[in-house]
């Protein structure tokens, strides 16, 4: 048993050192063999509390992939997907990705998964090759090579908010989220834009995150305080359990709740009757009126049939990530960090949401507050071009 | 202020009537059968399956209760036929399998109904008026019926015969044997009694969580911490560790902060697994 653990880590030390020297060395001396294919690692959630997204995530990788080598590749060459899980501690999907760059010899990285997992990803892909995070996620990360599509705090809420005040009766906030980086960022900033409207928060309540968690506690305190709007920073299960509590204290009709985090597969939890008054803002729903998005889905359909998976932000992401590379690759005709970077910054690139442009290596995108009405969501404003405050250079 | 003690009081007993009727199961087989079913959690995902099934098929809800009952309760018997019996009931070993046992359940239920959230409509909507506060009436149901559970049990196991050989042989075995209780029979029908109540559990919580093949995980911590602090095999013990658990953890929420709360939790269980790892109330 000794023996082997020894064995397995000097050849893994070993891998890993000729590795590092293949990655580090200029590309013209690396091998010619694997130029046919142009190879991708994307990390999804097979499995862990996120794992309700692997099939769409997966399903939307591949017709990402599909599109875009329908058009001709990346860099004229077609494009392969190798598929690794998102879903496991972070130094596990470390080393999947130290695996997908020495043995699977991926060009580029995208990651749909938690900010946790994409730290441990940066530490060991060290910008060597792109590394394309296309969640929600909470902002002010600037490493070096790495691009992020997903919806930032400030784009939820800068605009979102003063809206969400036409049908609200004051402007008294209540926060609840889940204990850890994404929430407590997002109630920072929103705290901001709270200020920033004449609102005031009245209290903030924070829940361990992972636990079995019940909120009747903080919902019987919501129901003596009476705030105007509750703001959700909560996630999956509890995100499910809070609104249900919610309504069946029968709250829903005069409090409205936004929340920042609330896709397809959660409103089915909540179910019908929870889901009076609840909001949702982020930059994509399955269900926008938009050709792109109708092309996007009308393709998975064609695909997968009455099986395909239920599509929402965190999956589609991945989808957008290839569109991007492609228009990147396009202009700067090369993968190294620098002309990848320089050719990044300003660019434009058509999306099932609409169109996003990358500025600061953060996306400018639509925003869409959406109510929920059943199960189903109904966007009440669309909201153009939303800059991210980010500043990255 | 007033208005919010007594809502949030009616909170903490809903929040120990619920842990105990999650915990009734899971004491049983443990504390009887000195059996630790990991796959409890399990059994409770599929009654709230059972459930959603029967709320889908626009039955009323509370055909779920023997459906899941039932359903449970056969696999309990198998469980035990093909599991637990040929590992001769030895705690380690049966714990392993039971573990195991939770995952097959977990990737079979993902199988048939994918990974996605169901929904179940709570089956009573509207409030009540308790001490003149509106609290969710099926909330109220589930503490009355919860309650009464409960006593039933602790009746029925002091004074019904069944009970009588139940206690004998938990006491004595080859002594219950000898006298003539069936105690394969005996071990057998505690066994699928336990898994039959943790499926009727499901179907009682079912309208209150988010209905995933995952949910067992989540919903049966708190149990464990309730039989590691009360005590096994006690119907006391299932009241003290339900009653503390639950309640340490509401009313700490609701006076302190939901962190505080499962910090504390968290911290009282280790002090009782390191000091005094039968609990409070151990059968004797």
């Amino acid at each position: 048993m000794l023996t082997s653990i020894k064995t397995s880590r000097r050849d893994l030390l070993r891998a890993a050192g000729v590795g590092a020297l293949a990655i580090g060395a200029p590309a013209i001396i690396r091998p010619a063999a694997a130029a046919d294919t142009l190879k991708i690692g994307v990390l999804v959630a097979d499995s862990g509390p996120a794992a309700l997204f692997g099939p769409a995530q997966r399903a939307a990788a591949e017709l990402g992939a599909a599109t875009v080598n329908a058009k001709g590749g990346i860099l004229g060459r077609q494009v392969e997907i190798v598929f690794a899980d998102a879903g496991v501690p972070p130094a596990e999907v470390a080393k999947s990705a130290v695996k997908l760059m020495l043995s699977d010899k991926v060009e580029m990285i995208f990651g749909s998964h938690d900010s946790a997992v994409r730290q441990g990803v940066e530490n060991v892909v060290k910008s060597k090759i792109p590394y394309v995070y296309t969640p929600v996620f909470e902002g002010d990360d600037c490493s070096p090579n790495v691009y992020f599509l997903g919806e930032v705090p400030e784009q939820e809420l800068q605009k979102t908010l003063p809206k969400l005040l036409e049908f609200t009766k004051d402007k008294t906030f209540y926060l609840v989220g889940d204990d850890y980086v994404w929430a407590r960022t997002t109630n920072e900033k929103a705290k901001k834009y709270i200020a920033q409207i004449g609102g005031s928060v009245v209290a903030e309540d924070y829940y361990p995150f992972g636990a079995p968690n019940r909120f009747e506690s903080t919902v019987t305190r919501i129901k003596s305080m009476k705030p105007a709007i509750v703001l959700q920073t909560l996630v999956g299960g509890d995100n499910v359990n809070f609104n249900r509590t919610f309504a069946d204290f029968n709250l829903s009709d005069d409090i409205v709740r936004l929340s920042c985090l609330l896709e397809e597969n959660t409103l089915m939890g909540i179910g019908k009757d929870a889901s009076k008054n609840l909001y949702s803002s982020l930059g994509y729903f399955a269900d926008i009126d938009a050709p792109q998005n109708k092309a996007f889905i009308g393709e998975l359909n064609k695909k997968y049939g009455d099986k395909a998976p239920q599509q929402c932000t965190i999956s589609k992401g991945l989808y957008d990530a290839f569109v991007f590379s492609a228009a990147v690759t396009a202009k700067s005709q090369s993968l190294a960090a620098k002309e990848f970077a320089a050719a990044a910054e300003g660019i434009s690139f058509d999306t099932p949401s609409g169109p996003m442009t990358m500025k600061n290596r953060h996306t400018i995108k639509n925003i869409f507050l959406s109510r929920c009405d059943g199960t189903k969501f109904t966007v009440v404003d669309t909201f153009t071009a939303v800059p991210t405050q980010q500043a990255c250079t | 202020m007033e208005s919010l003690l007594i809502t949030q009081a009616i909170n903490a007993v809903y929040e120990i009537l619920i842990l105990a009727v999650l915990v009734l199961g899971l004491a049983v087989v443990m504390g009887l059968l000195n059996v630790l079913n990991i796959a409890h959690g399990e059994f409770v995902m599929l009654g709230a399956y059972c459930a959603y099934l029967v709320q889908k098929a626009g039955f009323p809800y509370l055909a779920a209760v023997p459906a899941a009952a039932i359903a449970c309760g056969a696999i309990g018997l198998v469980v035990e036929r093909f599991l637990i019996r040929p590992l001769r009931y030895d705690p380690f070993e049966t714990l392993l399998a039971t573990w195991g046992l939770g995952l097959l359940l977990r990737k079979l239920v993902e199988f048939g109904f994918g990974r996605g959230f169901r929904s179940v409509d709570i089956p009573v909507s509207g409030s009540i008026s308790v001490f003149g506060e509106a609290y969710p009436i099926y909330r109220i149901v589930l503490m009355v019926i919860s309650a009464a559970v409960l006593v039933l049990l602790f009746v029925w196991y002091a004074r019904a015969p069944t009970g009588a050989r139940i206690r004998a042989m938990v006491g004595n075995p080859v002594l219950a044997e000898a006298v003539g209780i069936k105690t394969r029979q005996l071990a057998r029908n505690t066994f699928a009694a336990g898994t039959a109540w943790a499926g009727v559990a499901g179907v009682m919580i079912a309208p209150l969580t988010p209905v995933e093949p995952f949910m067992g995980l989540t919903l049966i911590v708190n149990s464990f911490f309730a039989v590691v602090v009360g005590g096994m095999g006690t119907v006391t013990g299932l009241f003290a560790g339900a009653g503390i658990i639950g309640g340490l953890q509401s009313v700490l929420s609701a006076a302190v902060s939901p962190n505080t709360a499962y910090l504390a939790m968290l911290l009282l269980s280790i002090l009782f697994l390191w000091q005094r790892p039968r609990g409070l109330f151990p059968r004797s």
